[in-house]
Order: structure tokens, then C-alpha cells, then sequence
């Protein structure tokens, strides 16, 4: 008996968890009358794939997946640059109270700073364009990458650095050559949270990119929820499309997601 | 050129690279807050306090907060319950465990706004899989109306929610679990201790850092929750489902009343930071 609850419960779990994220690719791919047929089709159903074709055709979509990626790619790259720098100086020169203070920025909910931001970018005539959503995509990963990037350098002994520098390196040609190439896992990991974290985000896309050509992937899906509730296939197909690059980011977070996720406070 | 001599072109040393990013938060982060401040005391009659007199009367501030705490609490609740459950099950060494890991993890890594449309999708109460399943069963599904009443719009979101984050604390709680020493729980097998005594008496006080970390993490994401909520109810039906900062958002982007919706905000900041300043006091109390 107790030999077969736990493979049961696992089994549960495992279908609470999957049959969503399953009936949402279906629905996608079902003709509009097998996407309301009662009782449900979980399999046998003709697939179509005119939902995408529709979705793609309008032009705003590609605009949004462009947007999207541009915005999350963009502040990934920069957050990464200055955060690494400012990490790796953290690492070789503890000042805990200020790495702390950085920290500390991230733990301020968005929606204190979005009416200063948003007044702050409409002073620098920023307002509805990509440019927005990268600057303030790349102070809201910037702490992460710090602190993550840190506890990285922290593990690489810092006599390797050293020994590079005595054969006359720099110490950025050191960390360049010698210790960045140490902890591209972590590198990675970390560019795959800042990505899936701009990816995914709504609240500031949604007040300070409200035009067509400047909204991103998420709010032009949640304009469509409320317009056309009843398009379910351009619902679902925009959805799927919207967590596909997820699961691409997510294996390069595996190791690291505990640590990512908990901002190290628990080793994993 | 000696190893010894100064390197060209002059580079500012390795303790100022932290200056970039500072000026970077001191900008978009700082500057903001504190910008936010000079907002919250802005009022009709020039600038003052009126905005934080006001929230005190406010009857729907008041039952937003309410219904904040009640999201945050039930939450919790349900995601920490299933969470220790999933991470004790996973615990223990089977083939595939790291395949069943991975899957579990899925949610919390998904857009909130698919996720939002994935429920929307599934539980619409006439032509949702669920409801259809539901009724092809036999079962009456006349009273399951989901989002669409007051009496249950709650309890879905924050089904919701359990569904997208219980993950994390699977996650969270796991790696807690793993990291945990070996011995102590030998020594107590060994002296004839049964499960659930271990499990009381060891584990979860064992567990306790972690447990507060996790719990902190949820907790102060769960007091700002905005994007799922939005996009599932607006805040309905009437204002059931309404958050802080949903009516935040409400009070600076349809009535335009910044100053107000500033102040608000700061609020919430110190609700976070009073319960986030309590759970950090649990974690430095080690257990004995």
C-alpha cells in the first residue's frame, strides 16, 4: 500500500503540472469545432496549423516577438557587462554593506518605482519605444547579476588571476583570458534568468509600451485576451509561441536554479 | 616592459568596476524612490500629507489590503503544504527522479500572462475543458462559475497562483532537504524513532533556514502579484479579486491620481519590509 502511494502521488503531481501547459499546445492546434466539443478531445483531432499561420500573418505579431526579443536580449547583454565588472570587483574586494545596498534595490516592488520611472522617461521623450524597456529591464536584472555573478568569482582562487598577471597580463586580460572562461556556466545561467525575467515580464512593458510597434510579446497577448475572448486558436497559438523560448532558456538554468531562484540563500 | 610596470593605456583598478553599476541604480532605482516620495505628497492644495491621511479612510484601499493578505496567506498556505509534500516525495533516490524534477518545474518558468491565459482557457465555465469534463461526468457544474462570480472568483486566482509557484517551493524546500546532514537522521532510525517523529523533530526544524527563505521569497513576490490577476479578472467582478497594487495601478492610470497611487505604494514597500524584517529574524534564530 505504501509502496504505491508515492509513484501515485508523483503521478498526480505530474498530470496537475502538464495536462494545462498540454490542453493549451492542443488548442492551438484544433479546428474551432474541436476546440469546444463536449466531452473534450484530448488526442484524436484533425491538427491544423491556421491559427499560427493567422497570428504570424498579422503584422503586429512579428513585431511583438521582435520587441520582445530585442528588449530581453538587449538589457540581458548590458545588466550582464556592468553587473560582471561591479561583481567581480565585489569578489576580489568585499565591501558587504554595499553589496548589500545593491541587493537591496531589487527587493522594492516594481509598482513604487513605475510612476517615477514612467514621468522620468517621458521627460527624456522615451516613452513607448524599446529603448525604455531596456533601460528599465537592465537596472531590474542589474542586482541579480551582481549578486549572482559574485558568489561565481567568489569559488575561482584568485591565484590564477595573479599568476596570469605576473606573465604580464592585465588584470582585465586576466579576467578575460583566465577567469571569465572559469565561470561560463554560471555566465550562462545567469544571461538565461535575465532573459527568461524580461522575457517574461508585463507590468512596465504594459504602461511604458503601449503603442503597436514598441509592445512586447505578453502585453500583445493580454490585449487579445480581453478583445477577442472567443478566438481561443490565436489565444493559445500566441501563448505557446510566448513559452517556447522558455524551455529553450531553462536548460541552461538547470544547475544554477536554486541558487538563481534563491538568490544563493540555499545551496542546491 | 618589466611584469611590473604600470599597464597602457591607465585603467581605473579592479575596486572602482563597481562604480558603473551603482550609477546605474542610483538612477533607476534610487532616484526613483526617492522621486516617489516628493510624488506621494503631492496634492491638489500643493504638497503635503492629505495622501496618507486619506488612505486610512479609504474603504477600498483598506479591503484591497485585506484582500491582499488573504491572496498572500492562501497562497502560502497551499503552495508550501504541496511544496514540502512534492519536495519529501522526491526526496528519496528512484530512477528518473531528476526527468520528474525538471517537469515539476515547468510552470514557474512560464510567462505569468500565458499562464493567465492557459486558466482562462480551461476553466471558462461553458466551454472550459474543465467544466466540459466536468459535465460529460454527470456532475452538475451549474455552481463552478470560476472567475466569473464573487463567491469563487478568489479562490481561483489563487488556485492559480498554487498552480504557476507550489514549483518553487518544491524547488526551494528540495534543495533544503538535500543539503541536510545525514547522521542525525541515522542516529534517530537507529534509536527506534518513527517516521513522523523524525519528520517533527528533526526535519522541520533542520528545514527552518530554508523554510524562511523560501516562505520570505513567495511572500513578498505574493504582496505585489499584479499580472495574473489583471489579465484573469481585472480585479472582478466588482472588486473581488482587487490587490494593492492593482488598485495602485487603477488610481495613477485610469483616475490619474498619482500622488495618491504614490503613496499607496509606499505602503505596500513597508508592509514588505516589516514582514520580510520579521522572517529574516526567524532565519537567525538557529535552531539548538
Amino acid at each position: 500500500m505504501k509502496r504505491l502511494l508515492q509513484p501515485l502521488l508523483l503521478t498526480g503531481a505530474l498530470l496537475i503540472t502538464l495536462l494545462p501547459v498540454y490542453w493549451l499546445a492542443t488548442l492551438s492546434l484544433k479546428r474551432e469545432v474541436d476546440q469546444f466539443a463536449v466531452p473534450p478531445i484530448w488526442i484524436r483531432f484533425t491538427p491544423t496549423l491556421a491559427h499560427y499561420r493567422d497570428i504570424f500573418l498579422e503584422r503586429s505579431f512579428a513585431t511583438y516577438l521582435l520587441n520582445s526579443t530585442v528588449a530581453a536580449g538587449v538589457s540581458t547583454l548590458l545588466a550582464l557587462g556592468i553587473g560582471t565588472a561591479a561583481a567581480y570587483s565585489l569578489a576580489r574586494f568585499p565591501r558587504p554593506g554595499l553589496a548589500f545596498w545593491i541587493l537591496s534595490t531589487r527587493m522594492f516592488p516594481p509598482i513604487v518605482s513605475v510612476i517615477p520611472l514612467l514621468l522620468m522617461l517621458r521627460w527624456a521623450k522615451l516613452l513607448n519605444s524599446i529603448v525604455a524597456l531596456i533601460i528599465v529591464y537592465t537596472a531590474f536584472n542589474l542586482p541579480f547579476v551582481v549578486w549572482m555573478m559574485r558568489s561565481f568569482f567568489a569559488e575561482i582562487p584568485p591565484d590564477l588571476e595573479e599568476a596570469a598577471m605576473l606573465d604580464g597580463h592585465t588584470r582585465l586580460g586576466a579576467l578575460w583570458r583566465v577567469v571569465l572562461p572559469l565561470v561560463r556556466p554560471g555566465l550562462a545561467a545567469t544571461a538565461a534568468f535575465c532573459l527568461v525575467i524580461g522575457w517574461n515580464e508585463f507590468l512596465f512593458a504594459f504602461l511604458v509600451a503601449q503603442t503597436d510597434a514598441a509592445m512586447t510579446l505578453p502585453v500583445g497577448i493580454a490585449g487579445r485576451v480581453t478583445q477577442y475572448e472567443i478566438k481561443w486558436g490565436a489565444m493559445s497559438a500566441g501563448g505557446v509561441v510566448a513559452m517556447l523560448p522558455v524551455f529553450v532558456f531553462a536548460s541552461a538554468m538547470q544547475k544554477y536554479l536554486v541558487r538563481g531562484l534563491s538568490l544563493g540563500a540555499v545551496k542546491g | 616592459m618589466t611584469p611590473h610596470s604600470a599597464p597602457w593605456p591607465p585603467t581605473p583598478g579592479p575596486r572602482a568596476w563597481v562604480l558603473p553599476a551603482i550609477a546605474v541604480l542610483a538612477l533607476l532605482s534610487i532616484y526613483p524612490l526617492l522621486f516617489a516620495i516628493e510624488v506621494s505628497l503631492r496634492t491638489p492644495a500643493g504638497h503635503g500629507f492629505s495622501n496618507f491621511t486619506r488612505l486610512v479612510q479609504d474603504r477600498f484601499f483598506l479591503v484591497a489590503l485585506a484582500q491582499t493578505l488573504v491572496y498572500t496567506a492562501g497562497a502560502l498556505v497551499i503552495e508550501f503544504t504541496l511544496g514540502l509534500g512534492l519536495a519529501l516525495l522526491l526526496h528519496r533516490e528512484f530512477r528518473g527522479r531528476q526527468v520528474f524534477r525538471s517537469l515539476l518545474l515547468i510552470p514557474m518558468l512560464l510567462p505569468p500572462v500565458v499562464v493567465a491565459v492557459i486558466w482562462r482557457l480551461i476553466l471558462n465555465p461553458e466551454f472550459g475543458v474543465l467544466n466540459g469534463t466536468l459535465r460529460s461526468l454527470g456532475v452538475p457544474t451549474a455552481s463552478l462559475t470560476w472567475f466569473g462570480s464573487e463567491r469563487t472568483a478568489m479562490l481561483s486566482v489563487i488556485l492559480v497562483d498554487a498552480w504557476q509557484w507550489t514549483p518553487f517551493m518544491f524547488l526551494l524546500l528540495l534543495a533544503g532537504l538535500q543539503g541536510l546532514p545525514v547522521e542525525p537522521f541515522e542516529a534517530a532510525r537507529v534509536d527506534g524513532a518513527s517516521s513522523l517523529q523524525i519528520f517533527r523533530r528533526l526535519t522541520l526544524p533542520m528545514l527552518r533556514p530554508v523554510i524562511a527563505i523560501a516562505v520570505l521569497l513567495r511572500t513578498m513576490d505574493l504582496l505585489r502579484v499584479f499580472d495574473q490577476i489583471f489579465i484573469l479578472t481585472q480585479g472582478g467582478p466588482g472588486f473581488a479579486t482587487e490587490t494593492v497594487t492593482l488598485y495602485i495601478y487603477r488610481t495613477a492610470f485610469r483616475y490619474w491620481n498619482f500622488g495618491y497611487a504614490a503613496a499607496m505604494s509606499f505602503v505596500l514597500l513597508a508592509a514588505t519590509t516589516i514582514i520580510a524584517r520579521a522572517f529574516l529574524r526567524l532565519l537567525r534564530e538557529q535552531p539548538a
